[in-house]
């Protein structure tokens, strides 16, 4: 369900931030929802983590748009909901990329949006988590540049690419964010909930945000362009077994790409199970076949593994790159071919909480093409042959 | 305690030893780990090959067996045999087919041998890995649901019951006998089909082992031959849902037909012109607790003088005959005259099909009666202020026109409306045409294409009542020399389990499994297989993202080592 063209201006001074607060506070004191989980400071320190807020006065600390991206929001929601859903009404304010995270968790059981309401807000992406860290004051200061409007070269490489970084259809409301000439924000509803949200504040969405939504359709179509170049140089860099080992060659195996990844929701990891343990002679027999073995083994099945088992949910949102110690494009690898398998499929994940994940239907008449190419394998064998 | 592998190579006369060079294989084979015997023979499959490999298990104390010879689908299940004589765990034995996958297709015998040997070493390897697997198994429940409460599934259950076999019969709506308690008289013999029905129930209620459950569904029925799990939902309508669960080893169908709608075809002014009847609607009519107390009138009051019955209302888009219209129009012909002394009545018909021992005669009869048949297509039936008119055409292309006083049409017979549930529940097709499929047309015409389900009566197309009663017979028959109380049912070894302790609840391999033999237990929230309902397919072991779902005998480890020699 894409929202029509119309949304509700909540009326409110300041920075982006200070608008959503206002928001915020005001939704909590009508008692639109109990409590926020969103982004904040933590007290003393430079340090954002999502928090659970439940008194407004507190929102004074909350960052709806940090400049990091330091657990990726749909982990925090999976932790609050995993075994169940709480009696308290829950706001979750979530960068677009978390949200379609969080959609998919939800087709996966992990999370339960029972008493949550989704909000989402037009991101401007995120600075890299180790450039963060060198200089947090710094980080922050070059940021709130961004937010402002900006130069954005200093966005991590894969939010530069990103081009759902506004309203992606699932959330129970999203928050748009106009020009600087605007009088506040954009309440934009896509559900029955997010509706209830704005009655509850007794503001209807009668504003017209095609202004808004030429601002959004701009940026995404110059975003698709940008992302299709920058795929397609790095297809060339990392396509093929021997490329794709150069790719993943400084990995260390510390697996952090897989403990930050939404997506990867498993309690233990295959690859990490007693499945992948073999014996001594096993691996002395894969070093003599090979001439040499790699110890620990099998590190670029891990990631080809975990291509495998997540990417058609994957949501490009970075969280493994930035974990990445040694700077391995992973999150821009995955994406590539986490897009490339979801066109397949025809699906986006985080587009729909209705659609069901692709490997979980079965559609008799599909990838005929594929068929009709290992169908043609004997014929040419004869040919040779013959 | 040390492994010791045995090897054997079939020659299956000259199959294999023709193209595989056998010495070779034995001298590539016989070095590696833990083997403790490699050999060749002629024809393990004979008695004596048989014998010759008990014994060479029991002499060489060997733990683990490879056997390279044909398709399991020929012999895995002897060698497995072979195993339990010698005493070996029948699961800690591989077979490797060389016949097939080497001798008969490869050409050239130095490749054929080079590749008997990679497979060989490829079981090898992946025997070490084998564990031995207990054989389950369970008494088979001789239980029968019926679903559906008319003259088929009546006859069905009364047949079934017995002392030690009960019988649950489950029917849709309020009352038993379907369709045929409101068929006032029966063609051939003209007999009362309430009064029949009243027998048959009468009889049924006697038995102490027919379970009656009205207004009543079956919502679930997972299993297999021996051993469904039934859960029925009764929904009377002034009390609450009451939920009932139990378990079958069989199940009929009986599912009935409903009648095409005629209001489909508005040429034939079903529903939009008075004195347009169905069939059913005649069949009302002359019901002694009908609307008119059985009386046969015009919607003013008046008897009709004369009615025109119309054929095959909807065979050209249904694309079949139901086959029993035409007879029981002949009946509606007596009906109209026994009444009605003097009415005229006149078919419109394309075809007739009248095939029966009785039949021909029943119909010359009427014809004699001044019963007229205009073979004629009708192009519609038009109202009046005097009455209906039948358009109609000629073959020859001649069109007529006839006023009569009543119409009525014959619908053909489709398939019930829930035949597509029981279909997706139970996992059997259905033809082109909507109803249930039977295993074979000609072979194995009450059997589904699911063992120890059976469908029987209109559920699998029109049949007359005679034929649903034969069927009824039929399924009863199969079903008690299958399910002899007391037998055991051999369940499958190569279960699938669930590892809780990886599970994180996703619920994909329930999604996955065709057998509905996965469950999701809430408070712990993990999914959970039914191992009697495990048919050990490895959907949820291939789906499973986090190695939770484990497929016995198809261990990852067991795979990886043998696709590792293989690829090696």
């Amino acid at each position: 369900m894409a929202p029509d063209d119309k949304g509700a201006l909540f009326p409110a001074e300041g920075g982006v931030r200070e608008r959503v607060i206002a928001f915020l506070q005001k939704a909590i004191s009508q008692g639109c929802f109990d409590a926020v989980l969103m982004p904040a400071k933590a007290p003393g320190t430079d340090s954002f983590a999502y928090s659970l807020i439940g008194d407004g006065q507190l929102l004074k600390n909350a960052y709806p748009l940090p400049p990091v991206m330091s657990v990726q929001g749909a982990k925090a929601i999976s932790s609050l909901t995993r075994s169940g859903k709480g009696k308290k009404k829950i706001a979750a304010l979530i960068r677009p990329c978390e949200l379609r995270a969080t959609v998919e968790l939800f087709k996966l059981g992990q999370v339960d949006l029972e008493n949550i309401w989704l909000i989402s807000i037009d991101c401007p992406g995120a600075l890299p988590l180790a450039e963060w860290a060198k200089d947090p004051k710094k980080a922050e200061d070059a940021f709130a540049e961004i937010l402002k409007g900006g130069p954005s070269e200093s966005i991590r490489p894969i939010c530069q690419i990103c081009d759902k970084f506004s309203t992606t259809g699932a959330e129970d409301l999203h928050i748009g964010v106009p020009g600087k000439e605007a009088s506040g924000i954009l309440l934009i509803p896509n559900s029955p909930k997010g509706e209830a949200i704005l009655d509850c504040l007794g503001i209807a969405a009668g504003e017209d945000i095609s202004g808004w939504k030429d601002q959004v359709d701009k940026l995404t179509g110059a975003r698709v362009e940008k992302k299709r170049q920058a795929q397609k140089e790095l297809e060339a860099k990392s396509k093929g077994l021997d490329k794709l080992l150069d790719t993943f060659s400084k990995c260390i195996n510390c697996h952090n790409c897989m403990r930050v990844c939404p997506i990867c929701y498993c309690r233990q990891c295959f690859f990490e199970s007693d499945n992948m343990q073999f014996s001594f002679e096993d691996y002395l027999k894969r070093a003599e076949a090979a001439g040499g073995l790699r110890l620990p083994p099998d590190t670029l099945l891990f990631h080809i593994g975990r291509m495998l088992h997540m990417s058609l949910s994957c949501v490009s949102c970075g969280a493994c790159e930035d974990a990445c110690p040694t700077a391995i494009p992973v999150a821009q690898v995955f994406s590539l071919v986490g897009n490339r398998n979801q066109e397949a499929f025809d699906y986006i994940p985080g587009r729909s909480r209705d659609e069901p994940p692709p490997l979980r239907v079965y559609q008799e008449e599909e990838f005929e093409e594929v068929e009709q190419s290992h169908a043609a394998v004997p014929a040419k064998q004869e040919a040779r042959d013959g | 305690m040390a492994k010791r592998l045995g090897v054997y190579v079939c020659e299956c006369g000259t199959n294999i030893a023709d193209k595989v060079d056998i010495d070779k294989v034995l001298a590539a084979v016989s070095a590696l780990k833990d083997v403790e015997v490699a050999d060749r023979y002629k024809l393990l499959c004979s008695g004596d090959g048989q014998g010759y490999l008990k014994q060479s298990i029991t002499e060489n104390g060997l733990t683990h067996l490879v056997v390279a010879a044909c398709s399991p689908k020929q012999h895995e299940t002897t060698f497995m045999k072979v195993c339990e004589q010698a005493g070996l765990n029948p699961y800690l034995f591989q077979l490797v087919n060389i016949r097939e996958q080497c001798a008969w297709v490869t050409p050239d015998g130095e490749e054929a041998t080079d590749k008997a040997i990679r497979q060989i070493r490829a079981a090898i390897s992946r025997v070490h890995y084998h564990t031995a697997l207990e054989k389950k198994g369970m008494e088979c429940n001789p239980d029968v649901l019926v679903i559906g409460g008319g003259i088929a599934g009546i006859k069905a259950s009364q047949i079934l019951a017995a002392p030690d076999r009960k019988v649950y019969l489950v029917e849709k709506t309020a009352s038993l006998g379907g369709k045929t308690k409101r068929f006032s008289k029966l063609f051939v013999n003209m007999e009362s089909g309430p009064g029949l029905i009243a027998g048959e129930i009468e009889r049924l209620q006697k038995s102490k082992n027919i379970e009656v459950l009205t207004e009543s569904e079956a919502e679930q029925i997972l299993g297999f031959l021996g051993n469904f799990e039934v859960k029925v939902v009764s929904k009377a309508e002034d009390k609450e849902d009451k939920e009932q669960n139990f378990n079958v080893g069989a199940v009929v169908l009986a599912t009935g037909f409903e009648l095409f709608d005629a209001k489909g075809l508005p040429q034939y002014g079903y529903g939009t012109l008075d004195d347009v009847y169905t069939s059913l609607d005649f069949e009302e009519m002359n019901l002694a607790d009908g609307p008119t107390q059985g009386k046969v009138l015009l919607k003013n009051g008046q008897p009709p003088k004369s009615a025109a019955i119309i054929h095959c209302v909807g065979r050209a888009e249904k694309g079949y005959c139901s086959k029993v219209c035409c007879l029981y129009s002949f009946k509606f012909d007596r009906m109209l005259q026994s009444q009605l002394p003097g009415v005229k009545i006149a078919h419109f018909y394309s075809d007739l099909c009248i095939p029966g021992k009785a039949n021909q005669k029943f119909y010359e009869d009427t014809r004699e009666s001044g019963v007229e048949f205009v073979r004629s297509a009708v192009t519609e039936i038009a109202g009046g202020d005097k009455g209906l008119t039948v358009k109609y055409e000629t073959e020859t292309g001649a069109k007529g026109d006839l006023a009569v006083d009543m119409v009525i049409l014959l619908p053909a017979m489709e398939t019930s409306s829930d035949a597509r549930k029981f279909a997706e529940m139970l996992n059997i097709p259905q033809d082109d045409k909507g109803f249930l499929a039977e295993e074979h047309q000609l072979l194995s015409p009450v059997a589904s294409a699911v063992e120890g389900v059976f469908v029987i009566g209109c559920a699998r197309g029109p049949q007359s009542i005679a034929e649903s009663i034969v069927q009824a017979e039929a399924a009863a028959g199969k079903i008690l020399s299958a399910l002899v109380p007391g037998r055991k049912l051999e369940l499958e070894v190569k279960t699938s389990q669930i590892l809780e302790s990886f599970c994180t609840g996703c619920k994909t391999c329930i999604e996955v499994c065709p057998y509905g033999a996965i469950t999701f237990d809430e408070d712990r929230r993990i999914s959970v297989v039914n191992e009697v309902l495990c048919h050990g397919c490895g959907n949820c072991a291939a789906a499973c993202p986090s190695g939770a779902a484990r497929l016995k005998h198809f261990t990852f480890p067991q795979i990886y080592q043998e696709l590792k020699e293989v690829l090696r």
